[in-house]
């Protein structure tokens, strides 16, 4: 079996280093092929390790080679196959694999052809050390790592302004997060001696509760930088200025989940202090509404499906925290498909309609662009949680988890986020798909995508439909052999029935609601828009504002101050002391003029100093010079 | 021939100077770039031959040259010193190769040649007074390339950094003469030697005042804050050459000798001044990167990040344990590799262009693509990401000092923030956008001669991030007997308990 682990992990860097190779040079497809189908093995290597655990198979542990040792630290490059990393190589694989497939005919016209393939297969090299790791620095490899990835991918087209800015926000911000993340790993270190998974986490429950609560702290914000948590978000929305199969693949599928990953990998410590993991279940839901808030009103497609994956991961944190592992890595996996499939859509409808992400400029497009419709529209239904596609087993078990743990203002919160899903992301299929024609006068003709490309996303589509109802069962019995099993049933039959058919009508009146404003004519309300509430929501709450104004703009100026203060101060103080001898010298150089008169005059004068000095030193030997100069040795 | 290598390695380069002079100026540089690569050649080999399961001194040599005063010619190399030499030798080799200078060229490799046999001499060098002679001979060759081939303000800029350093150096000579005499006091012999140095243990307060002598000379050669200010102007005025080896060798001496002679010297007051000078370490990490940031010539912000890394190394090697130690040593390397080849790369942009203001650039990864890779490449290595040479270092170096406070490591830790912040920006301005500059749209992308010297740097930069074992386990040997020694002399029970012992020396003695 180490050979299927090693060539799933290996695969994808050896693609990125043959495209790599093509770098520099015009496009060529085969730069583009050869990455693609080595995902493809990789794809499959995958799936032979899932079969093998899915049989019952004893988790793979593989050592590859000693990365770093001194004193009592061993790093090791280790690796392992268990019940939860393959089920994130399956998300990883499959959603790269697909958006490899698209990106072929997405990125056909860029001149960065292989450039892009070359990135894009190292950040499934990233992705996969981070997931298949067995300690807490290699995952932290894996981490940094898909923040390059992303931080080339976001700034891929680096003539525009707002890319490279962006790409530098994203690097920035995950940076800040990433030193919590060191800092959690620093003391995992020091207070367990270990490193890997299994030592570190077998140590912990003796230790103070104070010292894991301070590492689970540390470690999660960490994660909210990578799952882009608040305050930490903003980057997440900027990222979008990638290719679209960038933010189908890092931006919703994967990378974004990391943070999720880390919480479900770490359970043993999260297990150990509920507390923490109360404060991660409020954030999860308090950004879970947050973002769709911000989806409500925006105006860009691509932000649009960027806040309800952020949204999305505040579901995740909700469950994880609350200490339902398995059903946050299940939403994960159900949210990794549907979300690739809605960006993929919108990388053609982008492609359509000339790089427009106004959905106000779109409309009707289900006429010429049939099949992205379905597909969009499949996407967005289970993004609702519509019986009985995929959203609906993962999302709806999370608002359970919430009710059966006695968590009701979560439930209350994201059940109410629930509505604002389902009318936010029909809003998006309304104006795109359906109303009035709103493109022709630009004169924009839209065209379907390539067939391949269509037939690459379908995968993607069976999996949003099925991936609830047909792989529950199998996957809870495998992630429980390793996860907490807990089954969450609300056991009041009535509760629960009243619970889910209330949810799904809920969902639908949601549905039906924003059908009803956008799918005809699209009438603007000027009075709402000008209103306090659109314009607060429109601006992101003004945190982007904030951030430029009180942070980004107070560091430069810091930074232009700091350089005054070390030419002015630091600097003109060096220079001084300098001064003051060469000055001395200048001042005092008429002392040797030569003049018999003005020589005689000094020497009146020193012979008085010497005088005097030998009488201060007879007369008043003090006990402290006496007491310095003999510690010093001199006397 | 190998009893005597050490004495090779630092008189081969100077004794090829003098021999240069004869030489004619049309063939000086492929003498320079033979002899170079003869002594490098003869640096791994020392590499080779040496015993990486020893953690104290190899090849030693010794010879009285006063034995009245106990002062001799003593020459040795442990895990430490040994990856600095074979730095040394390597960046004169590749600085040599691909010296872009025309004007007095046979002056500038004789200089070079010189300057070889002085950074040697301070890495081997085990006697105090040795090691002094050759700490403060390596002012002049640098004092000439600033002074002769250096910028606009290339005077000031030299002179500065010669009375700069030679002042600190010289506060460290009086300490060096109090230490030899105290060491007549306890023994009634005169020695230099640093190894019967090590045996002496000084009382507190004495072991305080000669670490502060100490101190100066190696702070501002560091450059520590706030002594650091000689650094700016001198990259800003030196060539590319001089830039590389004063960033890549030269700094290293400051940091190599406060684990040198500071640290087994003076464990009490080791412990005594860990958190002040870690204070300074902090302010040298965020203040000066900073002010990188707020650079508008490229050259500044990588002579600012140096000094940032280096606060990390310092940090490091005030963690006083064996991951702190080693992760600073690690670093010094770490940092040398990568400083000198980002100031390589920015000799090959303003060769081209005579200019290193980030405003005249601007979207160079169009243009010079080959250039933008290696340039991102190193720069990623400079904020420390994994899998690359730095992130050894800066990690094991902090992950050493949190140990000793958890506070100060974090604020040291947002090296990885403010490093990321500078470096981006200045990567921004000058390689991405459009090219709004016609001069820049005919720039030629990196020759072969600049991709020789650049090529072995990334590869180095990489293998070593991957795989640093080979140079770290030697390293952490000797890091370790260090560590013990420091734990075995230190007098008061707090400077014992924050200094560790070591685990497997322990279960030797016991045995």
């Amino acid at each position: 079996m180490e050979f299927y682990l090693y060539t799933a992990l290996f695969a994808p860097i050896i693609g990125s280093l043959f495209a790599g190779l093509f770098g520099m040079s015009k496009k060529n497809i085969i730069a583009g092929l050869v990455p693609t189908a080595l995902l493809f093995v990789s794809f499959l290597a995958s799936l032979k390790l899932l079969i093998y655990i899915l049989g019952g198979g004893e988790p793979i542990h593989v050592e590859l080679m000693t990365w770093m040792a001194t004193g009592d630290l061993y790093v090791p490059y280790g690796f392992m196959v268990d019940q939860v990393s393959v089920t994130m190589m399956m998300v990883v694989t499959t959603v790269s694999t697909v958006v490899h497939v698209y990106s072929i005919g997405y990125m056909d016209h860029d001149k960065g052809f292989n450039r892009f393939f070359s990135y894009l297969s190292a950040f499934v090299f990233s992705m996969m050390v981070l997931v298949m790791s067995d300690n807490f620095l290699g995952l932290f490899i894996g981490w940094e790592g898909v923040g390059v990835c992303s931080w080339l991918l976001i700034g891929f087209w680096y003539h525009k302004e707002s890319a490279t800015w962006a790409a530098n926000e994203a690097f920035i911000m995950n940076r800040i997060a990433d030193l919590a993340m060191l800092i959690g790993i620093f003391l995992v270190y020091w207070n367990t001696g270990s490193i890997q998974y299994n030592e570190a986490f077998a140590a912990m429950p003796t230790l103070e509760n104070s010292v894991l609560t301070t590492i689970g702290i540390f470690l999660f914000i960490g994660a909210m930088g990578k799952s882009a948590q608040f305050p930490l978000h903003t980057w997440l929305a900027d990222a979008m200025e990638g290719p679209t199969p960038v933010s189908a693949l890092i931006h919703a599928a994967t990378m974004v989940t990391a943070g999720v990953y880390l919480v479900v990998r770490a359970y043993p410590l999260y297990d150990l202090i509920p507390d923490v993991g109360v404060f991660i279940a409020s954030l999860g839901a308090f950004v879970a509404m947050f973002a769709a808030t911000m989806a409500l009103v925006n105006r860009d497609m691509k932000r649009i499906i960027a806040y309800s994956t952020l949204s999305q991961l505040g579901y995740m944190f909700v469950a994880a925290g609350l200490g339902a592992y398995w059903v946050a890595l299940f939403h994960l996996m159900a949210h990794a498909f549907f979300k690739a499939l809605l960006f993929l859509g919108a990388g053609n409808v982008m492609h359509a309609m000339h790089d427009e992400l106004d959905p106000f400029k779109m409309g009707d497009l289900k006429t010429s662009m049939k099949w992205t419709w379905i597909l969009m529209t499949l996407a967005s239904v289970a993004l609702a949680g519509i019986y009985p596609l995929a959203g609906f087993f993962s999302k709806d078990l999370i608002l359970e988890v919430a009710f059966v743990e006695h968590h009701y203002i979560l439930y209350t919160v994201l059940l109410l986020t629930a509505g604002l899903t389902a009318f936010y992301s029909f809003r998006l299929v309304a104006l795109i798909f359906h109303g009035d024609d709103r493109h022709s006068e630009n004169g924009v003709h839209p065209h379907e995508a390539y067939r391949f490309m269509l037939w690459g996303m379908l995968p993607l589509g069976i999996l949003a439909v099925i991936a609830g109802m047909v792989f529950k069962t199998p996957y809870f019995e495998m992630v429980t052999q390793v996860l907490p099993a807990i089954e969450y049933h609300i056991h009041n039959h009535t509760v629960f029935w009243i619970m889910t058919i209330g949810t799904q009508l809920f969902v639908i009146a949601a549905i039906v609601y924003a059908y009803k404003k956008y799918a005809k004519a699209v009438k603007v309300d000027k009075k709402v828009e000008s209103g306090i509430l659109y314009q607060l929501l429109y601006n992101q709450y003004y945190i982007p504002q904030f951030y430029e104004e009180y942070f980004s703009k107070m560091y430069r100026e810091l930074s232009e101050m700091m350089w005054k203060i070390d030419l002015k101060i630091v600097d003109a103080s060096v220079d001084g002391v300098a001064n003051i001898f060469y000055n001395t010298g200048i001042k005092t150089h008429t002392m040797q003029n030569g003049n018999l008169s003005t020589m005689l005059r000094w020497m009146v004068v020193g012979t008085v100093v010497l005088l005097a000095l030998a009488a201060a030193f007879t007369l008043g030997q003090s006990e402290t010079v006496v007491e310095l100069l003999s510690e010093l040795g001199v006397i | 021939m190998l009893d005597h290598i050490l004495s090779i390695l630092i008189f081969f380069p100077a004794l090829a100077a003098v021999l240069g002079f004869i030489v004619h100026k049309d063939s000086m540089r492929a003498y320079g770039i033979i002899v170079a690569t003869v002594e490098f050649v003869l640096s791994l080999w020392l590499w080779y031959s040496f015993d990486a399961s020893i953690s104290g001194m190899q090849f030693m040599e010794q010879a009285n040259l006063i034995p009245a005063f106990g002062i001799s010619y003593l020459l040795g190399v442990d895990g430490i010193s040994l990856f600095i030499i074979i730095m040394a030798s390597f960046f004169t080799m590749l600085g040599i190769a691909t010296l872009t200078e025309t004007r007095r060229i046979k002056d500038l490799i004789i200089t070079l040649l010189f300057l070889q046999m002085t950074m040697i001499g301070v890495f081997a060098a085990l006697d105090a007074i040795l090691f002094y002679v050759f700490w403060e001979l390596s002012l002049v060759p640098m004092l000439l390339i600033i002074g002769i081939w250096g910028g606009p303000l290339r005077i000031y800029a030299s002179v500065k950094f010669f009375l700069y350093t030679f002042t600190g150096s010289l506060i460290m000579l009086v300490g060096m003469l109090f230490m030899a005499y105290f060491y007549f006091q306890a023994t009634g012999q005169w020695s230099f030697s640093l190894l019967e140095w090590y045996r002496l243990i000084l009382p507190e307060n004495i072991q305080a005042w000669l670490f502060v002598a100490f101190f100066f000379g190696f702070a501002i050669k560091v450059p520590m804050f706030p002594f650091h200010t000689w650094l700016p102007y001198a990259h800003g005025q030196a060539p590319t050459i001089g830039s590389v080896i004063l960033a890549a060798v030269l700094l290293k001496m400051g940091t190599y000798a406060f684990i040198r002679f500071s640290l087994p010297l003076f464990p009490d007051a080791s412990v005594f001044f860990m958190y002040p000078i870690a204070v300074l370490a902090i302010i040298m990490i965020i203040y000066t990167a900073m002010v990188a940031y707020a650079q508008k010539d490229i050259k500044q912000v990588v002579a600012y990040s140096s000094v940032s890394h280096m606060g990390v190394i310092i940090l490091g090697t005030f963690a006083l344990n064996v991951e702190g130690i080693t992760g600073s040593v690690f670093l010094m390397i770490a940092h040398g590799i990568v400083s000198g080849a980002l100031f390589l790369l920015v000799g090959v942009i303003y060769d081209r262009r005579h200019t290193k203001l980030m405003s005249e650039f601007g979207g160079l990864a169009h243009i010079m693509p080959k250039y933008a890779l290696i340039f991102g490449i190193m720069m990623m290595a400079a904020v420390g990401l994994p899998l690359t040479i730095n992130f050894v270092g800066e990690f094991l170096s902090l992950l050493g000092f949190y140990k000793q406070s958890h506070m100060m490591t974090l604020l040291a830790g947002t090296a990885i923030i403010v490093g990321a912040i500078y470096m981006l920006a200045a990567y921004k301005k000058a390689f991405f956008g459009n090219v709004t500059k016609d001069e820049n749209r005919n720039l030629k992308d990196l020759n072969k001669t600049e991709l020789l010297g650049l090529i072995p740097l990334t590869i180095i930069a990489i293998w070593l991030g991957v795989y640093p074992q080979p140079i770290l386990e030697p390293i952490n040997n000797s890091v370790e007997s260090v560590v013990q020694l420091m734990h075995d002399k230190a007098i008061s029970p707090e400077a014992k308990s924050v200094i560790p012992s070591i685990a497997k020396f322990e279960i030797q003695e016991a045995h």
